[in-house]
């Protein structure tokens, strides 16, 4: 892309034409060295302490950390829920099963069974009917 | 000749708040940032001597506040900041030693150009120059930045304390004005 400036670098480049005496930075480097005076400095350690540089990676850390520890209350409360919820299925199951033994048992009562039953009552009914 | 030694801005920066390595490390902050300074001075208040009083001073208040700096910001956006700011007062003052209002542009500072012994450009970079005089004070600034050091907009705003998007909108009016100027001097 042709740069907004490039009309005028073409045509008078980035020289502006000022110079200066020879050697001058290193004597005014010399000379102002020279010239600074004493100041009071307040002695700073701005260096980072180790807890300025822990810091990033201990909350990065209590991050996961905590993160984890909701991921692991959430899935005991998902397992627990689970197991109630099997735990009372099972125990409907269970009364169904039951229900359904009764069912079954009544089966268990056979003909024979039945006819001394008949045969008992009607027995009973002849001899109420002699003591009339 | 001795090796230069490596400038580390972090610990230049550690050093400077050791009362024991403060002018040691302030001297390396000299020798590392006075040709950058010089040049951007320079640009500003064009005279050789002027921009050595200005560099001076520059450095003088830098020394006399360090202990004000902290590392928040860049050692470099710090010592451009003073710099910057030392040329308008020095500008300004000059104005008004020639009787000059504030708001007149510096093309006084030009035309005493072609008598300076440390300018050896020709008529067309004095046309440049003079057209580069013309522009407002932020504007001429910014292009300075841009077109000779080559600042980037980022680094810019940091030092100037304005938005990116408007030094870009500097630049392009600088640009503008300037190519205006070029095309009638021409």
């Amino acid at each position: 892309m042709k740069r907004e400036d490039s009309t005028i670098k073409q045509k008078y480049g980035k020289d502006a034409g000022f110079k200066v005496p020879d050697n001058y930075f290193e004597d005014f480097n010399k000379k102002m060295v020279a010239m600074l005076p004493d100041v009071e400095i307040t002695p700073v350690d701005i260096k980072p302490t180790m807890w300025q540089r822990l810091k990033p990676l201990a909350y990065l850390a209590a991050m996961f950390a905590g993160v984890w520890c909701m991921m692991s209350v959430f899935s005991h409360i998902t397992a627990s829920s689970d197991i109630n919820g099997v735990r009372a299925v099972a125990e409907k199951l269970q009364d169904d099963k039951s229900n359904v033994e009764d069912f079954m048992m009544s089966g268990a009562v056979s003909d024979y069974d039945l006819l001394n039953y008949e045969d008992s009552v009607a027995m009973s009914n002849e001899e109420y009917s002699i003591d009339k | 000749m001795a090796a230069r030694e490596k400038y580390d801005e972090a610990q230049v920066v550690e050093q400077l708040h050791d009362p024991k390595q403060c002018r040691m490390a302030f001297g390396k902050v000299i020798e590392h940032y006075s040709s950058q300074l010089y040049w951007q001075i320079r640009r500003m208040v064009i005279d050789h001597d002027d921009a050595n009083d200005v560099l001076q001073n520059t450095f003088l208040k830098a020394w006399t506040s360090i202990d004000n700096f902290r590392g928040d910001a860049k050692l470099s956006t710090w010592l451009y900041k003073i710099a910057i700011n030392e040329s308008i007062t020095f500008v300004n003052k000059k104005k008004v030693m020639n009787q000059l209002s504030i708001d007149d542009d510096e093309s006084f500072l030009v035309n005493q150009l072609e008598s300076d012994e440390w300018f050896d450009g020709d008529q067309a970079q004095i046309n440049l120059q003079k057209a580069i005089a013309t522009l407002p004070e932020k504007q001429r600034l910014v292009f300075n930045l841009r077109y000779y050091d080559e600042m980037k907009y980022d680094e810019m705003s940091e030092i100037l304390g304005t938005s990116e998007g408007a030094l870009k909108a500097s630049y392009h009016h600088a640009v503008k004005k300037i190519e205006q100027f070029l095309g009638e001097t021409d």
